[in-house]
């Protein structure tokens, strides 16, 4: 079964796995992994063949949370990894292991303003090259004003 | 004696914003040498509307049609992730009749979204009379959306809980008849376009994705099928109604344009297919989950759920922290990683392939910008 | 009055007759061309065509003709103006010289030469003349790639055109047309020389940039090639060239291999005209039917397969004309 080779690639990392509740959150693995573990969570899904469905941030006021959903082709077996992230702190990039989250962390960048560490190319991505603002961040329009 | 240098000299060109060939607004920075093209970059962003700000100042219910404007053209399946997203997160269960008029209705959505496909890519390629054919296919689909969805391109109809309106007699049999006449219509299209040999030398072994590819990029849609994956979440993921149904998975095995055309011309044929089942067995009941409450206030927690949309996976991440707005709304759409492989894909090609790339691709830009 | 007498029966009245007889042929015909296809292009798309201005959308081309007219002639400021402005007349001159040998029927000729159809030949070689310069003054990308790929489509494509064309020579003999319509009076050349036809037709297509070998003009890859930058009276006489070369081509096409002006029971210049009007649309029915073909098939399709097709062509007919 996938996902007991998922956790036995994972095991040597000594990261928070935990079952998720497919019926409730649709994540059959839960991860919880620290930002410099983050490169050797992803090699080890890559190895298991499984791709980056979709990495994203949420501002939590204090600190951020970075969400990686991974999923197989073969196999039904969805992981998502949280990482806690503090403010004013980087990531280290994953563009070398999957190249397609190249342009996730770009997205990331623009809209939250987290810097990933290693980036071939970190510009803003939906936004336009010279703002100076991140959109997504909870702080932002409260006080400034952009029409 | 004089040394003469030849100095390989590369010049820009710009396709787009504004460009008869990139689906929506997008912008393809190439470097090329001659007519091959050594780099390509696209510059996205040109129509960033902000949508997962929008969906942290609403709440659940207002930002339903925001699901749609996103992907206009398979706007259903956009609905269905959403809603299913939250009525995992309240615990709703949406009744068997309501569950079929889903599938039935984005099933439809599907072959609509096709259909523009394939005239706006033979466009692309210089023939002009497809795109024509296929719109007035489209016409006959999308008077039986309007029947019961109240539009023709985004559609709101879904709820979370299950479906507003029923089907009605006239639809049931619009819907039968026009599966018919697509059906014979399909023969035409084969015959004018798959067995083309023009077509067939634009398409074959260009823009070939290896399975290798489509997992490092995370790919998903035709473009995996194309390369002989047979990933599609209605079969390996089930949800609604379609365990009930038996379709097949039609896959390629090279990964070239060609395949990726049939993968797509196959899967409207067997979205016909669940179409006439899901009116066969069509059960009576309600179409709405009872005790649907008020004003939508999940407990905390969070939800992906991934749908299978006619460009690939379109994964919508609620997380709730019990308010009756959405904390954080993250919309993974197929577009964004499945264009992130152009640049790859597009180094040592002519601009005329690469125009034909762009298009096997099924992108619809306004999803990726958001 | 003497002098008048003697201009009116000179060859220079003759030719004075026949430039206007052309100049309201070509203008005529390119009116009922446009027209012919749009209609056939919608008929095609399952769709009516023009149908508001006149019967049946008869008058829709003199009301486009009337605002292409009346529109700004706008030159961007980095053209090279010379060039720019000579391009539009430099690439419809040659096709209105090439009229001067069409054989419409026995006695309609304006200059019957002995050198016909190589004069026809040559200036339509002119053309490609005329296309490299529309896109060079321009000043624009797409309008220098439009060109270049144009430059190089004609050249590849005349080759074969030529190599066809002398195979029907060899049968007749002869350069002039007449002598060539002459020589079909039993049968048509068609008939003995269907390979060469069919070369023919698609080299045909392909020198009047229409498609499938519309890329010059490739409107979803390039804009509109290398006249994207004109506008107005300059476009439409752009247009207006493309259409009278699609029947000049027509016309060589008949007198070669379809029997020119001979045919029962019409008068021959009827027969001529059908006989062109029916291969013009052809050609419309290919272009509303197939993808364009991409640049280098294009080139090696030409290279590679018409000229070695030609080139058998020709020495089987060499080789049958000496058996005999």
């Amino acid at each position: 079964m996938l996902i007991d080779k998922i956790k036995q690639a994972l095991a040597p990392l000594n990261l928070e796995v935990a079952d998720g509740d497919y019926a409730k959150t649709g994540c059959h693995l839960a991860v919880a992994a620290p930002p410099d573990q983050i490169q050797g969570v992803a090699q080890a899904m890559l190895d298991e063949g499984c791709f980056l469905a979709s990495l994203t941030a949420v501002d939590l006021r204090e600190s951020f949370d970075l969400v990686y959903h991974f999923a197989n082709f073969s196999e039904l077996c969805r992981t998502v990894v949280h990482v806690p992230l503090g403010k004013k702190k980087g990531m280290p990039t994953l563009s070398a292991i999957y190249p397609g989250a190249d342009w996730y962390e770009r997205e990331v960048f623009d809209l939250f303003g987290i810097h990933f560490f290693g980036h071939p190319n970190l510009k803003r991505l939906l936004l336009p090259e010279d703002a100076d603002f991140h959109p997504l961040l909870k702080d932002f329009g409260a006080s400034e004003s952009n029409d | 004696m004089i040394e003469y240098s030849l100095e390989e000299k590369t010049y820009t060109l710009n396709l787009g914003p504004q460009h008869p060939s990139t689906h929506g607004v997008l912008r393809v920075l190439l470097e090329m040498e001659g007519e091959f093209i050594t780099k390509a970059e696209p510059v996205i962003g040109y129509g960033h509307r902000g949508h997962e700000h929008m969906a942290e100042n609403r709440n659940y219910l207002q930002f339903l049609p925001n699901t749609a404007r996103v992907d206009y053209l398979h706007a259903l399946a956009y609905n269905q992730g959403y809603c299913m997203a939250v009525e995992k997160l309240i615990g709703l269960v949406v009744p068997e009749r309501g569950e079929f008029i889903r599938v039935i209705t984005a099933e439809l959505n599907r072959i609509s979204s096709h259909l523009l496909w394939l005239g706006a890519y033979l466009l692309d390629l210089g023939a002009f009379t497809p795109i024509l054919y296929c719109f007035d296919d489209r016409e006959n689909l999308l008077d039986l959306l309007d029947r019961i969805t109240g539009s023709r391109l985004t559609y709101c109809f879904f709820r979370p809980g299950g479906v507003p309106q029923d089907l009605d007699d006239e639809f049931i049999t619009g819907t039968r008849a026009f599966v018919k006449r697509l059906r014979t219509r399909f023969k035409d299209y084969d015959n004018l376009v798959t067995k083309n040999v023009i077509f067939i030398n634009r398409t074959k072994d260009v823009g070939v994705i290896t399975q290798e590819q489509c997992v490092k990029y995370g790919l998903t849609g035709p473009m995996v099928r194309g390369s002989g994956i047979p990933y599609d979440i209605r079969k390996s993921e089930p949800y609604s109604a379609y365990p009930q149904f038996d379709f097949v998975i039609p896959i390629g095995d090279k990964g070239d344009i060609l395949d990726r055309y049939v993968v797509r011309v196959r899967e409207m044929e067997q979205s016909l297919r669940i179409i006439e089942q899901a009116l066969d067995k069509l059960p009576n009941g309600p179409i709405m989950a009872e005790k649907v409450p008020k004003r939508l206030k999940p407990a905390e927690g969070e939800v992906y759920q991934a749908v299978e949309t006619a460009r690939g996976e379109f994964g919508c991440y609620i997380v709730s922290q019990g308010d009756i707005k959405p904390y954080r709304i993250k919309l993974r759409v197929p577009s964004f990683g499945n264009l992130s492989i152009l640049p790859e894909l597009a180094v040592d090609t002519l601009v005329a392939d690469l125009v034909a790339i762009l298009g096997s691709i099924d992108v619809v830009v306004p999803e990726i910008d958001r | 009055m003497e002098l008048l007498a003697q201009f009116l029966g000179s060859a220079g009245a003759r030719m004075l007759v026949g430039l206007i007889a052309v100049i309201a042929l070509v203008s005529v015909n390119a009116l009922f061309l446009i027209w012919m296809e749009r209609k056939v292009a919608a008929h095609m798309q399952l769709r009516p065509g023009p149908m508001e201005v006149g019967p049946h959308g008869a008058i829709q081309t003199v009301a486009d003709a009337l605002k292409l007219m009346g529109k700004e002639l706008i030159t961007p400021d980095e053209v090279d103006k010379p060039i720019f402005w000579l391009a539009p007349i430099v690439v419809f001159l040659p096709v209105l010289l090439s009229f001067l040998v069409v054989p419409f029927s026995q006695s309609w000729i304006i200059r019957d030469m002995n050198v016909g159809i190589i004069l026809i030949l040559a200036f339509s070689t002119l053309a490609v003349l005329a296309i490299l310069m529309a896109g060079w003054a321009s000043n624009n990308k797409y309008a220098v790639f439009g060109a270049i790929r144009s430059v190089a489509q004609n050249i590849a494509y005349e080759i074969p055109l030529l190599i066809t064309v002398m195979s029907i020579i060899l049968m007749v003999g002869s350069f002039k047309l007449s002598d060539i319509v002459a020589a079909q009076s039993q049968y048509w050349y068609v008939l003995l020389q269907p390979l060469a036809f069919i070369i023919y037709i698609t080299c045909a297509t392909a020198e009047t940039n229409r498609a499938p070998f519309d890329l010059p003009e490739a409107e979803s890859e390039l804009v509109a090639g290398f006249h994207t930058e004109y506008s107005g009276m300059r476009f439409a006489l752009f247009f207006l060239a493309e259409y009278t070369n699609m029947f000049i081509v027509s016309a060589i096409a008949t007198v070669l291999f379809l029997g020119g002006w001979h045919g029962p029971f019409l008068p021959g210049v009827i027969w001529f005209l059908l006989k062109v009007y029916a291969l013009i649309f052809l050609m419309m029915w290919f272009r509303w039917t197939f993808p364009r073909v991409r640049f280098d098939q294009l080139i090696t399709f030409a290279w590679k397969i018409l000229i070695p097709l030609a080139f058998a062509n020709l020495l089987i007919t060499a080789l049958v004309l000496k058996l005999r």
